[in-house]
This record gives C-alpha cells, sequence and structure tokens, in this order.
C-alpha cells in the first residue's frame, strides 16, 4: 500500500520556545483510520495544524506525494479537510448552508457544483434541512455533524478530526461513529485525534500513540496496542480506577467504554 | 401550519435596504417645521407595516426596547437649546427656561427617529439577518465591514454564554463581603474574556484559512430582483418623490382658493 502521509523528523515549537513537536516521523496508508491517542498537550492538534500548513515546523511531510509548501497550500487543503474539536470555531458563518459552501465557493466552483456538493455533504450527516438555520441555534452534536459537513462539501481525500466525539451524549457518539463508517467505506483516509478508547475501538486500523516527550512511542493494530495495559498506563491513556459491580468494589487500571474481566 | 411569506419577506434584501434607506434619508432632511410630510411617512411607514404582516403588538415590543434611548438624549434638548424663551420653571436660585427652538429640536429628534425606528422594526422582522448581510455585499458596501458584521452576529451568543459562565462562576464564590474586591474580579473576568475571545479568533481564522479563506468570504447567489423588486422600488420612490415635492402643500393651498372662489360666488 502507498503512503498518502508520510512525516519525517518533523518537530515544532511554540512562539515561546515551548516543543510542540519533537522529531516526529510516521506514515499514514491510502484508505485507512489511523487514530492518535495521547494524553493532553502531547502534541496531537499540533501536528494537525502541522499538517494543514498553519503553522510551519522543520522536518518534511509529503501529502499525496506532494511536499508540503506554500506553492501548493491550496492544492492540499482541497484533498486533505480538517474538523476542529470545538465546532463553533469551525461554523462562522451567519447560516449553515454559508458554512457547508465555504470551501467550495473558495475553492472557485461554480454555483451548481457548489449547491451540489453542499447539499450532498448535509445529507450525509443527515442535516438535509438545516441548511438555513442558524449555527449558534443548533445543539452541541448538530453542530458537530455541521462542522464535518463543512469539510465533506470540498470532497477530501483525507479527513483529519480533532477529538470528534468530545462532548457528544451516546446517541451522538453512535451517530458520528455511523458517519466515520460511511467515510471509511467510501475508500477516504481517516486521521483521528482522540482520548476516546471506544472510538479507538470501533474505528482504528491502526492505532499511534503519542508520548509526553512529544512524539510518537508507539504504533500497531488497534488490539495489540489496546491490550498492552503497562503501555496505555504509561502514557496516561488508561488510570487507576475504584468502582463498583454491585457488591464488589476493587481497583484496577480502567478504560472508559472498554470491558475489563473480573476474576 | 406555517403561515405564508409577506410580500416584504419575499423581496430582494437588496431592495428593502435600498427603499428603507431611501425612506430614512428623505426624512432626516426634510424640515421638521413641515409636520405634513411626516404624517405621509407614517402613512407610508404604516403601509409597510401592513405589507409585512407584522403584528402592532410585535412592533411594539422592539420599538419600547428602543425608544428609551431616543427619549433619554432628547429629553434635555429643550432646556439647553439657547433662543426664545417660551416658559419657565422656578426652582428656589435656579431657573429652568424651555425655549421654542428647544421644542422643534426635541420634536425633531422625537420624530425623525422614532419613524426610522419603526421602519427598522419592519426592515428587521422581514429580513433575517443573514439574508440583510448578503443584501449589503451584493450591494458593494466594503467586504470587511460585512464580514465585521457577521462575526459580531455570530459570536456575540457565544460570548455572552462565555461571559455568564465566569459570572457564574465568580457569583457561586462570592458570600456578600470584600465589595472592592469585586471590581478587581470584574477587571480580571474582563481580561479573561478578552484573552479567550482572542484565542477563538485565532481559531476561528486557522479553520478559515484552511478551508481556502483569501480575505473574502464568498456566498451563494441566492437572490434575484424580480418584477415585485422593481415594483416596490418605484412604489417607494413615487411615493417619497410625492412627499419631498411638497404636492401635499400646493394640493391644500388649491382647495383654500376653489373654497374662497365658491365663497366669492
Amino acid at each position: 500500500m502507498a503512503g498518502i502521509i508520510k512525516i519525517s523528523n518533523l518537530s515544532y515549537h511554540y512562539p515561546d520556545g515551548t516543543i510542540g513537536l519533537n522529531d516526529v516521523s510516521f506514515e499514514v496508508e491510502k484508505g485507512e483510520t489511523l487514530v492518535i491517542v495521547g494524553a493532553n498537550g502531547t502534541g496531537k492538534s499540533t501536528l494537525f495544524m502541522n499538517l494543514m500548513g498553519v503553522t510551519e515546523g522543520n522536518g518534511h511531510i509529503e501529502i499525496m506525494d506532494m511536499t508540503l509548501n506554500k506553492g501548493n497550500l491550496k492544492r492540499i487543503r482541497q484533498e486533505m479537510g480538517m474538523v476542529f474539536q470545538n465546532p463553533d470555531d469551525q461554523l462562522f458563518c451567519p447560516t449553515v448552508l454559508d458554512d457547508v459552501s465555504f470551501g467550495p465557493l473558495n475553492l472557485g466552483w461554480d454555483s451548481t457544483r457548489v449547491h451540489n456538493a453542499s447539499h450532498q455533504a448535509l445529507a450525509m450527516v443527515g442535516l438535509e434541512s438545516y441548511g438555513s438555520r442558524v449555527s449558534h441555534h443548533l445543539s452541541f452534536g448538530e453542530k458537530k455533524r455541521a462542522a464535518i459537513a463543512t469539510v465533506l462539501s470540498m470532497n477530501p481525500k483525507i479527513l483529519l478530526l480533532d477529538e470528534p466525539t468530545s462532548g457528544l451524549d451516546p446517541r451522538s457518539t453512535s451517530k458520528f461513529i455511523n458517519i466515520l463508517y460511511t467515510l471509511k467505506s467510501q475508500g477516504k483516509t481517516l486521521l483521528i485525534v482522540t482520548h476516546d478508547i471506544f472510538l479507538t475501538q470501533e474505528i482504528a486500523d491502526r492505532v499511534l500513540v503519542f508520548s509526553e516527550e512529544k512524539r510518537p512511542v508507539a504504533v500497531g493494530n488497534y488490539n495489540d496496542i489496546l491490550s498492552n495495559n503497562d503501555l496505555l498506563l504509561k502514557h496516561n491513556l488508561v488510570h487507576q480506577h475504584r468502582h463498583r459491580h454491585d457488591t464488589l468494589v476493587h481497583e484496577h487500571e480502567h478504560r472508559h467504554g472498554y470491558g475489563h474481566e473480573h476474576q | 401550519m406555517k403561515q405564508s411569506q409577506s410580500l416584504l419577506e419575499n423581496l430582494d434584501p437588496r431592495s428593502k435596504i435600498l427603499s428603507f434607506l431611501a425612506i430614512i434619508f428623505c426624512m432626516v432632511l426634510t424640515p421638521i417645521t413641515r409636520l405634513k410630510d411626516f404624517e405621509l411617512y407614517f402613512l407610508l411607514i404604516l403601509i409597510l407595516g401592513f405589507l409585512s404582516k407584522v403584528t402592532p403588538v410585535q412592533v411594539l415590543k422592539k420599538v419600547l426596547i428602543l425608544i428609551p434611548f431616543v427619549l433619554f438624549i432628547a429629553l434635555f434638548v429643550p432646556f439647553l437649546k439657547e433662543g426664545h424663551e417660551c416658559c419657565s420653571i422656578q426652582i428656589p436660585g435656579w431657573k429652568l427656561s424651555i425655549t421654542h427652538e428647544g421644542i422643534w429640536t426635541f420634536l425633531n429628534i422625537i420624530i425623525k427617529s422614532g419613524l426610522s425606528i419603526l421602519i427598522m422594526v419592519i426592515a428587521s422582522a422581514t429580513t433575517p439577518f443573514a439574508d440583510f448581510l448578503k443584501g449589503l455585499g451584493l450591494l458593494k458596501i466594503p467586504p470587511l465591514l460585512v464580514m465585521i458584521m457577521s462575526f459580531m452576529y455570530r459570536y456575540i451568543f457565544v460570548l455572552l454564554d462565555e461571559a455568564k459562565r465566569l459570572m457564574r462562576a465568580r457569583s457561586l464564590r462570592f458570600f456578600g463581603h470584600h465589595y472592592k474586591e469585586q471590581f478587581r474580579a470584574v477587571g480580571y473576568m474582563i481580561g479573561v474574556l478578552f484573552i479567550r475571545t482572542f484565542e477563538r479568533s485565532e481559531r476561528i481564522y486557522h479553520a478559515m484559512v484552511v478551508r481556502g479563506f483569501a480575505g473574502e468570504i464568498p456566498a451563494i447567489q441566492r437572490f434575484r430582483f424580480s418584477s415585485m423588486d422593481f415594483l416596490f422600488i418605484t412604489g417607494i420612490i413615487i411615493s417619497l418623490l410625492f412627499i419631498v415635492s411638497g404636492v401635499i402643500y400646493k394640493i391644500e393651498h388649491t382647495k383654500i382658493i376653489h373654497f374662497h372662489l365658491w365663497l366669492g360666488l
């Protein structure tokens, strides 16, 4: 399989000198779903900003055989869409349709194509009738879905999703996972940053673990990674947790949404 | 069942913006001494209100919110404006004089702003803000100005929510002592709100940039000037010409002459 994203020796420092990314190297294959997990502040979102060319680090990034640089930024941003963690940051236009059509219009598509792409994207996330709605009147779950539609309307081949299920109730999470399944079945390459082990278990082909040293420390099949308790505990992805099962109260490492057996 | 849209709601926002601005412009330029003209402006606004299907209660609710601000500004004018004294109030050691010029200026402010508010209420009730912004954009209003208005509309509620959360967090830890310290806390809150807003603006900008933003927000062209729009604008222009040209005074003058002629006969 061909690597659709190739990152080698990528480092990034914030303007105040804090390390954002520390010698990051990995590849993502076409059509795969790579879930990036790690504790808070390990550089996962910073990685996305570097991939989208919003911030510029040292190192080499290649996306769809194009080296990331200012010359081909527009092309790369057409092929790779990013969904931000907070939908209020992503939905900045007065109506949902304006937001969804923002990207296609900036790409210079004609109005018929923009219209069709926007309505298809809204239909895909189940918000067909929401086009004329004002973004701040939507529920959080609807905002999250509208946010993903703003990217889908550009028909990107790669999607970067930053904490897609954070703050969602179980029903909204389930709807969101269904959308991700549809995207997966369409052959899209998905890069998902999350703390949600349940989502990881549901959707990941491979899992990449980021450490507090701002670099990947493990990558592998989701079963191998999720069953490695020592790794998860060391990198703050599970925690010691006391809880109750009927009359039994006990303490062990705990992964939310991921089952455990009792002896 | 959804209520059918009114004539004004179906119009292109550009025709409404242009027409309403023309009415306000003519009203502002009309001397207050021509009180009959303002009766006609009021009649024109009543007709617009009828075409908009906005209920008087809806209009009144919104007018009552805005009128106090105008009253506050205008209330002192009769006392402050210099001119011919018409009456005075004696307070021991102090004399408050009301002038003719002051009363006319007071009427000028109240009548013109009152009628303008009525027009704004009808405009806002028949044009969603998003359409209004698009209309401004299509009328070649500077994109930066339209963008600022758009962001203000989109994020004012988000900021209000943020401010409310901060206020709530403060009030939960405030037990009624050290009132002076509270000013400091409010100062911190304003600072925090500013920093959060600044950070949010950066994130929004990033979200715009990754979707190809290059300085302007493009919009889908959804509006089309119809024959109804042309009719509406023409009707407004004719009405304004009728009022501004002073035809009403000529008609009255002719009536008086005819009346005198009849008396002479």
